[in-house]
């Protein structure tokens, strides 16, 4: 957090609307957190503090003149290096497109922008989005702010350390299988992947176009409630975006969870789970009953099939996306993203038309199976305690190739189902290590995955733990 | 690794795409298909005719939250 007095990103825009605290105040905070904590885990690609400090006296200027601001207004951010804005670099976390001028903003910079939030620059990531634990090897990794020895999680590393690190309030992350809440449950703060097709990609580097998702990593659920409600909604540009009415998200943050049932699902996301993960797990369970829900254990056969789907359609699609890199400049990819995307080649078409055909399918038999009988699932986010950054280098080490590919065994599976899905934080690892929870809910039913969320960290303060680093 | 998988995939990958294996772990990353299409062999009794709407937006829209 940037400041003891407004630690969350609504505790700030709220400060701000009343006059408490000047936008400038909260930029100076968070510039100079940059300048204290990022040498030590490099977040941050491309600070533009000049911009960001005129961004904020104008907002103070006009909040004295009394005009009408909008819910994030005060606020300063950073984002993902792969959201563009019309004229600056967008390196998407790439050598290849490390001098690439996009000619577009993007929809969500500019509902983000019309909000009254403070973009102070861009976050580091992995490569084009294509790695769960946050290895770049063109602008060097990213480090946990927790213990730099440990992942970050990725693809939205920077979006996760600069969030925990008190570097900014709110950074928006982008989650194909798992890319927000991986850097999410690894650095200890929340983030939310909403339902498939609630906000749209205009202007936002693709990875697969069935699976990409935009969503922020922030220090609470309200902070992401606040968040989500500005950038969701279509904006004419991106056929794909869903019409469904944005509610208040906010306004669904009652704290009670009374009637409500949340089904732990024990095929798969529990399998081989270290036992810090699961006590953490447990514990976190306790507190949702203990504000009224009802916790039930179920099975799910569906999770093979699921599972066998969800490998396919990414790999595929950014495939199809990097083809021609792939034939004229291979070698300016890390050798862990040319390898997996050159593995892309080799799936089937029919396979993959047949991965697409059965998502519908899946999705029905899994809201029938798993979300009739209650309202969330609840898994860890991650199943295994955090790993290390030398761990699982894969191009240091072919051997470490299998564990890289595993930190997204639990998130991958809701991104292939599209359904809305947020990590919080539910605890530590015996290594002081953050562990996430995870829940997930119908499509569409953000409200009711953040009430849960919400109603946990009201009796819990992990989201409020600052790293040593911050 | 089956080696005799991976130079398979490979040369359908060269022959379908024009791309080559860009270093040695690409082919680790080949072989582990293997394992994902056994996987999609082992499930393909669940691909079956289905009419419209058919789309993963109709289901979206059928499954919503009921708010």
């Amino acid at each position: 957090m940037p400041t003891e007095a407004y630690p969350t990103l609504t505790a700030a825009a709220d400060g701000f609307a009343a006059g408490e605290v000047t936008a400038a105040a909260l930029t100076e905070a968070c510039l100079a957190a940059i300048a204290a904590r990022d040498p030590a885990i490099n977040a941050v690609i491309r600070l533009d503090a000049d911009a960001a400090r005129a961004r904020a006296l104008a907002l103070d200027a006009a909040r004295k003149r009394g005009e009408a601001l909008g819910p994030l207004a005060g606020v300063p951010m950073l984002h993902k290096d792969m959201y563009y804005r019309e004229g600056q670099v967008s390196t998407c976390g790439s050598s290849i497109r490390r001098d690439f001028v996009p000619a577009v903003t993007a929809t969500v910079l500019q509902r983000l922008d019309a909000a009254g939030a403070i973009d102070c620059g861009t976050l580091n990531m992995a490569e084009f989005a294509q790695n769960g634990t946050g290895h770049n090897a063109h602008f060097g990794d990213c480090k946990n702010p927790w213990d730099t020895a440990y992942c970050t999680g990725g693809s939205s590393s920077g979006s996760g350390a600069a969030v925990a690190a008190g570097l900014a309030y709110a950074a928006l992350g982008s989650d194909t299988g798992g890319s927000i809440r991986l850097p999410a449950t690894m650095c200890g703060v929340t983030g939310l992947k909403p339902t498939q097709t609630r906000v749209p990609r205009t202007g936002v580097m693709p990875l697969s176009f069935s699976c990409d998702n935009v969503g922020p990593l922030v220090r609470t659920a309200r902070d992401a409630a606040r968040f989500l409600r500005v950038i969701a909604g279509p904006d004419g540009l991106d056929a794909t975006c869903a019409r469904q009415p944005v509610p208040d998200y906010e306004a669904a943050l009652t704290g009670d969870l009374r009637g409500r049932t949340i089904a732990v699902i024990e095929t798969w996301f529990l399998e081989d789970a270290d036992a810090p993960v699961v006590a953490a797990f447990d514990a976190a369970l306790a507190v949702l009953a203990a504000r009224g829900a009802t916790i039930t254990r179920i099975a799910c056969p569906l999770m093979r099939a699921i599972n066998a789907n969800t490998a396919v359609l990414s790999r595929v699609e950014s495939a199809a996306i990097h083809a021609n890199w792939m034939r004229e400049r291979p070698g300016d990819y890390a050798t862990h993203l040319s390898a997996r995307i050159f593995a892309g080649f080799g799936i089937p078409g029919v396979t993959y038309d047949q991965a697409l055909s059965m998502r519908g399918p899946l999705l029905r038999d899994f809201v029938a199976e798993a979300l009739t009988g209650a309202e969330l699932v609840a898994t860890p986010t991650l199943r295994t305690r955090v790993p290390t950054r030398a761990e699982t280098d894969a191009d240091a080490d072919v051997a470490n190739w299998p564990r890289m590919m595993a930190v997204s065994a639990n998130t991958r599976p809701f991104n292939y189902l599209g359904l809305p899905t947020v990590s919080v934080p539910c605890g530590f690892d015996d290594r002081g290590l953050p562990v996430g929870l995870q829940l997930a809910g119908r499509p569409f039913a953000e409200a009711r995955v953040l009430a849960a969320a919400d109603a946990f960290q009201r009796d819990t303060d992990w989201h409020l733990r600052r790293p040593k680093a911050a | 690794m089956d080696e005799a998988f991976v130079t398979r995939r490979t040369a359908e990958i060269a022959e379908w795409h024009g791309v080559a294996p860009p270093n040695p772990l690409a082919l680790v990353a080949v072989a582990d298909l293997a394992a994902v299409l056994a996987e999609c062999a082992a499930v393909r009794e669940r691909m079956v005719f289905e009419d419209e709407p058919s789309t993963f937006d109709a289901a979206l829209a059928a499954t919503r939250d009921p708010g």
